[in-house]
């Protein structure tokens, strides 16, 4: 009975452990999908009568216990039209259906009441020189309407450039910066790593040994750290020595003497070598010993029974270590801030000007963007909300990776399922 | 390869068996004072025979007698294990597997090799068989058809797979697949094949079939099987060597040592006393 007992608390503990995973994973998808999709939903726009005789309009864009903050027409910059309102000041609200809100280019919002003209003559009078993004009535639209609008912002949000800086405009920049940077470090590190796996497998030597307590040791080490041999290493070393030897004519502008995308996905391959080899390693030592004899024993040298027999036998071990480095790569943003990604890059590291692609470009990046927004906006009541958004953003390109990668595994698997019994 | 035939004059095409018979037989396969060591432990002491060409030979004796180690020396697989040691000869078609200028995977294409479990390799049945073709440098898709088409026929197992090329190796049953990893060791055509108890998996019937098979391949190879299964011993081979601890107590042929045996422990591990 005893025995019994203590089976059933076991199993409680496991079912409880496991919910909980099941719960916080839940947690982080709601908040995120939550507060990261809230910034793109055209809110209602509310008119506020003072007990002091005053009315103002504009967006609700915080409330507390006993005060609100309502965003108003930004006149001369972005973020700089916000009023506290204490809730006893308020005489009434009231939510006009002629309301309407004009965004402009640079992140201004001017909010107003009337018909199509009034809405024209507000944008000449306040902002002659800026360009009219869309003029909304949310007060008057239906849901349909406002989730045709919701998806129109977030459209733009994934689509378009950002302007002035990361927090202000689309996300594309930095979505592209993303991408093109684990892609980047993929080709960079899946060759590394692979080789690295082949040569612990087959070696077992004190060389080899301490190699491989090299490795243990690299995916103990800090991101910053990369960060800064990236800097040292890769920037000033180099990057350096590249920019004296091929383009001594453009000094002292560097070329590949600061930061950018190649020195980026390098510093990024680094600090991922040590998930891939392992990964790859297991996986070659989980295939059983007697396809290797199988090779030999026709005649295939090792290395022809590596790269015809073992290493396609370990195609799913090789994506699972994939796997793991963009996971690992996509998240590190500190080692980024060193070697190459900024708030505001001028163009993006690919785009249909020979050669494509240019790694000696600064870039953007997802997971920099979310610190920028979150930290360093002049403007936390938009900067929050959008850091949420690309944090969104960056955890759908996370898993949009994974599962291509996933989905290729699976059906690898499926051919040497039988393998595994 | 030339080489590797033509050197060490001093062949004996015929050997007087110890059993008495001084039938002349063409030996294929020649191991002279062979000894094996892994690491300091001796697994092989002063082993010397010659196994007929075209003919099956067994190799029996007690788990741990250094059966499939013997095996292993003679296409040289024992080189993948560090700390392995050998003296002596292993003598194919003249040549000595041992020799300095010989080139290993060379020889492991003249001495083919099936294990105690089927392990076709994780591919199709038809990449299974051009795979040994493929390291030979063999490109042409009519080639590669013609070559598996007459292995898989050598081993049987054509009638049953013509349909199934496509299909992963791993989807056959345990006897087709055993039939399939011969046919695979076929196609690079070896001179000798090597098989270490590749019956041991298979049921009743599929190990019927093998052996009708081996039967077959006799009449082209030269056979070494290592078998735990005396009456199988006694039913496909022809010629038959126990080993004991390493050592080779007794060799002949199978009808004279299996009736007649000249040693004492012969006697005793084939009525069943130990092993």
């Amino acid at each position: 009975m005893r025995h019994g007992a203590a089976g059933d608390a076991g199993t409680w503990l496991i079912a409880g452990a496991a919910s909980i995973c099941l719960a916080v994973m839940l947690m982080v998808l709601l908040v995120l999908l939550s507060a990261g999709l809230a910034p793109f939903w055209p809110a209602s726009l509310v008119e506020l009568q003072l007990r002091d005789g005053r009315s103002v309009l504009g967006e609700r864009v915080a409330t507390s216990d006993d005060t609100l903050i309502l965003r108003t027409s930004e006149r001369e910059r972005a973020g700089g039209a916000y009023m506290r309102i204490a809730d006893r000041d308020i005489a009434a609200q009231t939510r006009a259906d002629d309301a309407f809100v004009i965004a402009l280019a640079d992140g201004r919002r001017l909010f107003g009441r009337g018909d199509a003209s009034a809405a024209a003559v507000m944008a000449r009078e306040v902002a002659s020189n800026a360009i009219v993004e869309e003029t909304l009535r949310p007060n008057a639209m239906g849901t349909p309407t406002r989730i045709a609008v919701f998806f129109r912002h977030l459209g733009r949000f994934l689509g378009t450039p950002s302007v002035a800086s990361a927090s202000v405009g689309g996300a594309l920049p930095a979505l592209v910066g993303t991408v093109t940077l684990v892609l980047l470090m993929s080709l960079i590190v899946m060759p590394f790593g692979v080789a690295t796996a082949v040569y612990l497998h087959e070696r077992s030597g004190a060389a080899a040994r301490l190699v491989r307590s090299a490795i243990a040791n690299l995916a103990g080490v800090p991101s910053i750290v990369y960060g800064v041999l990236g800097l040292g290493l890769f920037v000033h070393g180099f990057g350096a020595s590249i920019d004296r030897a091929l383009y001594a004519d453009r000094l002292p502008v560097p070329t590949f003497g600061s930061g950018g995308l190649l020195w980026a996905a390098l510093t990024l391959a680094l600090l991922t070598l040590p998930v891939v080899v392992v990964s790859v390693e297991e996986g070659l030592a989980r295939i059983p010993a007697s396809l290797r004899a199988g090779s030999l024993a026709l005649g295939a040298t090792r290395s022809e029974t590596m790269w015809r027999l073992l290493l396609p036998a370990a195609r799913p071990a090789l994506l699972t270590g994939l796997i793991l480095a963009i996971a690992r790569a996509a998240g590190a943003v500190a080692p980024l801030m060193l070697v190459g990604v900024v708030k505001l890059a001028p163009a993006l590291p690919i785009d249909g000007e020979f050669p494509y692609l240019h790694p000696s470009r600064q870039f953007m990046h997802l997971g920099f963007a979310v610190y920028d927004a979150a930290l360093a906006s002049p403007d936390a009541m938009r900067g929050i909300p959008r850091a949420f958004a690309c944090a969104l953003l960056l955890v759908g390109v996370v898993i949009a990776l994974n599962l291509t990668a996933i989905v290729l595994r699976h059906r690898l698997r499926e051919r040497y399922r039988a393998l595994e019994s | 390869m030339e080489t590797l035939l033509s050197s060490l004059p001093d062949i004996p095409t015929a050997i007087a068996l110890e059993s008495g018979t001084s039938a002349a037989v063409e030996i294929a396969l020649d191991v002279r004072a062979l000894s094996l060591w892994y690491g300091k432990r001796r697994v092989l002491e002063d082993v010397s025979f010659g196994v007929p060409a075209r003919k099956i030979t067994a190799l029996v004796g007690p788990s741990g007698s250094g059966k499939s180690s013997l095996l292993r020396c003679v296409n040289r697989l024992n080189d993948e294990i560090a700390e392995c040691r050998v003296e002596g000869q292993v003598l194919i078609g003249g040549a000595d597997a041992y020799a300095n200028d010989t080139v290993v995977h060379e020889l492991r294409r003249r001495v083919g090799m099936v294990f105690q479990r089927p392990n076709p390799f994780p591919l199709t049945v038809y990449e299974n068989v051009a795979y040994g073709l493929r390291l030979l440098g063999m490109k042409h898709r009519r080639e590669l058809d013609e070559h598996i088409e007459s292995a898989l026929r050598s081993a049987s197992l054509w009638d049953e797979v013509a349909a199934r090329l496509d299909e992963s190796a791993l989807t056959l049953s345990l006897g087709q697949q055993q039939r399939l990893v011969i046919a695979r060791a076929l196609a690079v055509g070896p001179e000798i094949l090597l098989m270490d108890e590749p019956a041991s998996a298979l049921d009743p019937a599929a190990t019927l079939r093998f052996e009708e098979l081996l039967h077959r391949l006799a009449e082209r190879y030269t056979v070494l099987l290592v078998t735990h299964n005396m009456q199988q011993a006694a039913r496909v081979s022809a010629f038959t060597a126990f080993l004991h601890e390493g050592r080779l107590i007794e060799f002949g042929e199978t009808d004279a040592l299996f009736t007649n045996p000249r040693e004492r422990q012969t006697e005793d591990y084939i009525t069943g006393r130990y092993g």
